[in-house]
């Protein structure tokens, strides 16, 4: 079942009750890695070559994990779509000695890059390896630059960065749905993996909405989250692959 | 001697003189005019989108462009096309970079120290297009100029083959590593032998409950893979009748096999023998619940399960079991896939594909096999499809005999995609003038005396008649999302100049002032259609909706049931495939598979594509050979072991990946590096695999059996890092909780 969380005294100031979640249906994920370069296209991030790519350091937000199982010819590979899990305990937060790691009233783990002084504590401190580091000057050779988007700052050098679920997209839809006073019907904000997966294996909502379209999935008996004994009460809720025997 | 004012005075005059100014009655507004004037549409900071197509392969995705200050940001599926439905692959997510590639062509170049010499000059428009025109007057017989086309936009398609008929010479010969994978000529081949059908089958996966895939990637590069996607996410979960059922039978696990329920490891070339076998038992045993089977006997009349059995190492259980998963189904479909295409028997296995769909009464029903509906005007009408390689080796033969005098190339890449034997870079020694349209300087540009670079396509004007177009008829219209950001042409516009300047029979056959006047009199065409999902009252109306919704498609799904003109003629058969190399000598079949990052190898120059990981390795920015876990221990290679693999014409060396998903007797190879030019990102990166590929051409339809090749594999004990997303240190079987 969901957790729901308590709208916090900074949530009530801002008028807002939102927790915002991701769910993953593995049943429909293929694996085809167009949410990886939407990622890369939305949010400038940054790629780092062959070489840094081969010691480990690509900067992807978003990865498909290919797990194996069994042997041939009885193999079977499974994909997983790993993001940011938006924890709601989340262990990256207390560890940063400069608060560049913060909680939004919406429950997202913000990263605020220009407080952050690289010590990477917070990146040990991820159980899910989501965080990635700027070892150098991120490169964009002209006229590349022009592709950046001009809603989300291009880090520099020794910045820790990682998934905001497209915080750019929500803000500017709460803006404009604040400016027109209309509110927001859900599903009306798409991070940019969920609005290009083919397959539609990525939905995004508020989860404090009972009624939304990932509170529903969130009930399927199929739910569960990564590593949930840690206690971190992650957002990002998936749901289980199945198979069918004939 | 100065009046000295006082500060108290001083303030005291300027107050009333700023009394009497703001009481003045003539103050004028004069609006401020920059020296750089932004686009009309746009508002300092506030994003306008533009929907056009995406060309980074032939499926026509309707794509919306966010532009901000006049410059392209991010590119999204549109939402109302009912092909991709607002959705968008890796390659289709990444054409901002062929936009703003650092590589690109920025004006008209002129190649002066001789071929491949690489040293270019830029040329003036005027001049560039003045040499061509004189070479194609001065050409001794019509017969004598040459078109080769690759995935070039319908609307060129068509312009192109009214210039050649015009000017009395050959229709152009399309030819591309995409299509030649893809099986797209043996796709058109099937549809005409079956249905006598000018296009390619679609098959209603979304629909579907039982879906038997023979080498069918069909969620990574084959046909419509966006389309195919999303209709298969509906098949696993947006379907009340449960979760589907898939089978993909090919040697190795693909990314489209890792989602299918059974992966089926036939060997390479049997995939059609399989099918056979099948239909053979739903006949024998009078599968499913379509009533008599007695018409199709004769199909199956010299088809022994045991010998199917045998070839394929399926038991004949196995094989009686898949058949009735397959008969039982109230929806199942059989797909006959591009890999199929690779094999001398290309047209048998694919006949005995689609027999399994006429059998079980699977044409023109809810989750079978259907055709498109055609678009319902003269103007979409295409008559081009992709050339069998016999057309393509039938131009090399006239080139290489000195019969061709102008060679102009759009689109295609064959020093790149086709190994040397094929023989196409030496004919190109023949041709007095090659002309290339290439944005880029890829290896065929090259060779090019003259590089014309065309717009890339956010740049460009165009249609796509989308083919397989999903459940209705659709035109994909493309329009510019910006301005070209260098002084390119449109080789549309090219084309048209020409043919003024060439006058007679080609101006009258061409006779519009530009691209943008052709294309508003096709799209009128469709004004009053009943069948679209708008109209307008004038053409003009018609034209902006036309361009703003992002072209023009049917209201509701139609599509057309497909008959069969009656059955093959005689019993079916799949000989066996020819393969080239001896087994003793060349002990394992070589799978050369398209990257779904790098497509065929135009997606080299992007490095977003360079570094996506491929689903099944996770390895990027290189060439890699993927062998079973006990072939690698049997020659003593290991993971980012170097090996050497060698057919009977060439010799590849690259990094081993050791892939549990692979027959032992089958070496695995992506396509798409290995690039000599095309930029920083592609230069001098991997090996081409398309370089190890052996002569084994098909007789009768002399298609490229491209999967014919035996390889050996030697260790050259060397090792480098391959760059992958995983760790090697846990092999992808770490569990997580």
């Amino acid at each position: 079942m969901a957790k729901v969380a308590k709208p916090s005294a900074e949530s009530a100031a801002t008028g807002t009750s939102r927790r915002w979640a991701m769910v993953v249906d593995l049943d429909r994920c293929t694996g085809c890695q167009a949410c990886v370069v939407a990622c890369h296209a939305e949010n400038n991030i940054p790629i780092v070559g062959e070489e840094q790519a081969g010691y480990g350091r690509w900067m992807h937000w978003i990865i498909i994990q290919r797990y194996w199982e069994g042997e041939y010819p009885n193999v079977k590979a499974r994909f997983m779509p790993v993001m940011c899990q938006q924890c709601t305990q989340a262990p990256c937060e207390p560890v940063c000695p400069v608060f560049a790691t913060y909680h939004s009233p919406e429950g997202l783990n913000a990263q605020i890059y220009n407080r952050c002084i690289g010590t990477r504590y917070c990146g040990n401190a991820c159980p899910y390896k989501v965080r990635t580091f700027n070892w150098f000057r991120p490169e964009f050779p002209e006229p590349l630059p022009e592709q950046l988007n001009p809603d989300v700052s291009v880090r520099s050098r020794g910045i820790i960065e990682k998934c905001t679920f497209c915080v750019q997209r929500i803000r500017r839809a709460e803006l404009d749905a604040a400016a027109t006073g209309l509110t927001l019907a859900d599903g009306e904000i798409q991070p940019a993996c969920v609005q290009t997966c083919p397959p539609s294996a990525l939905f995004f909502g508020d989860l404090n909405d009972p009624d939304s379209r990932v509170s529903q999935l969130a009930r399927s008996h199929r739910s569960f989250r990564l590593l949930e004994d840690l206690g971190t009460g992650p957002a990002v809720i998936y749901l289980k692959g199945g198979e069918t025997n004939v | 001697m100065a009046h000295r004012v006082s500060r108290r005075g001083f303030l005291k005059i300027a107050a009333g003189a700023s009394v009497v100014a703001g009481l003045s009655p003539t103050v004028r507004r004069v609006a401020l005019e920059p020296f750089v004037r932004p686009p009309e549409e746009e508002l300092p900071g506030r994003a306008t989108w533009y929907a056009s197509t995406c060309r980074q392969c032939p499926a026509g995705c309707g794509v919306i462009v966010r532009v901000i200050n006049g410059r392209a940001r991010k590119i999204e599926g549109n939402p109302s096309h009912p092909l991709n439905r607002g959705k968008l692959c890796a390659r289709g997510q990444a054409g901002l970079q062929v936009l703003y590639n650092p590589d690109r062509l920025q004006n008209a170049v002129r190649q002066t120290g001789g071929r491949g010499s690489r040293r270019f000059e830029p040329v003036q428009w005027a001049e560039a297009t003045d040499q061509l025109a004189s070479a194609l007057k001065g050409v001794g017989g019509k017969a004598r100029v040459g078109f080769l086309g690759g995935s070039v936009p319908t609307h060129l398609r068509l312009l192109v083959t009214r210039f050649l008929e015009a000017l009395g010479s050959p229709g152009p010969v399309l030819f591309d590593l995409h299509s030649v994978l893809e099986g797209g000529a043996e796709a058109h081949a099937l549809a005409d032998r079956w249905f006598g059908s000018a296009d390619k089958p679609i098959y209603d996966i979304g629909h579907a409950e039982v879906i038997f895939s023979f080498g069918a990637n069909f969620l990574e590069t084959w046909l419509s893979p966006v389309s195919q996607s999303y209709d298969y996410g509906t098949m696993r979960q947006g379907q009340s009748g449960g979760r589907g059922f898939l089978v993909q039978f090919e040697p190795r696990l693909s990314m489209t096999a890792a989602s299918a329920d059974q992966w089926i490891p036939v060997p390479p070339g049997t995939e059609g023998l399989v099918a056979l076998g099948l239909g053979r038992i739903i006949v024998e045993e009078n599968l499913g619940r379509v009533g008599s089977h007695r018409e199709h006997a004769q199909l199956y009349r010299d088809v022994s399960v045991g010998a199917v059995a045998e070839a394929s190492g399926l038991s004949v259980d196995r094989l009686q079991k898949l058949a009735r998963a397959f008969a039982d189904a109230d929806r199942s479909v059989a797909l006959p896939g591009g890999y199929l295409s690779g094999f001398t028997n290309a047209s048998q296995s694919m006949d005995a594909v689609m027999a399994l769909n006429v059998i079980m009464r699977r044409l023109g029903r809810e989750g079978g096999v259907f055709l498109p509906h055609t678009i319902p005007a003269e103007a979409f009408i295409n008559p081009d499809l992709p050339s069998p390689f016999r057309d393509f080796e039938k131009l090399i033969q006239k080139m290489r005999d000195g019969q061709v005098d102008v060679l102009m190339v759009h689109g295609a890449n064959p020093v790149y995609e086709l190994p040397r034997w094929a023989g196409f870079a030496d004919a190109l020694t023949n041709v007095p003038l090659v002309v290339s349209f290439s944005p880029f300087i890829n290896e065929t540009a090259a060779q090019a005396d003259l590089i014309l670079p065309d717009h890339t396509y956010l740049e460009g004007w165009g249609f796509e008649v989308c083919s397989p177009g999903g459940d209705r008829p659709v035109v994909s219209s493309q329009q510019p999302a910006v301005r070209p950001l260098y002084d390119t042409r449109s080789t549309a516009d090219v084309l048209l100049k020409l043919a003024s300047s060439l006058g007679g029979a080609v101006s009258q056959a061409l006779p519009w002032p530009d691209e943008v006047a052709y294309l508003e009199e096709a799209s009128a065409q469709l004004l009053g259609s009943s069948i679209g999902v708008f109209d307008a009252r004038t053409p003009a109306g018609f034209w902006s909706r036309w361009r703003q919704l992002g072209g023009w498609w049917s209201t509701k799904p139609i599509r057309q049931e497909p008959v069969a003109r009656g059955l093959p003629q005689g019993p079916l058969q799949v000989p066996a495939a020819s393969f080239a190399g001896q087994p003793n000598l060349f002990p394992f079949t070589l799978l050369p598979y398209e990257s779904i990052a790098l497509s065929d190898g135009r997606g080299a120059d992007q490095h977003w594509l360079q570094e996506t990981p491929d689903p099944m390795t996770t390895a990027c920015w290189n060439t890699w050979v993927e062998l079973n876990p006990a072939t690698a221990a049997q020659l003593g290679v290991t993971d980012d072991d170097i090996v050497r693999v060698v057919s009977t014409h060439n010799a590849l060396e690259a990094p081993v990946v050791v892939f549990p998903g692979i027959r032992p007797d089958v070496v695995a190879i992506p396509t798409g590096q290995g690039h000599q030019d095309y930029g920083r990102f592609a230069a001098g990166r991997g090996s081409n695999v398309m370089d190890l590929i052996a002569p084994v051409v098909e007789r009768e339809a002399a298609v490229l059996a491209w999967g014919g090749t035996r390889v050996r594999v030697e260790a050259v004990h060397r090792s480098t890092k391959l760059a992958r997303l995983e760790s090697l240190d846990g092999k992808g079987r770490e569990t997580l909780r």
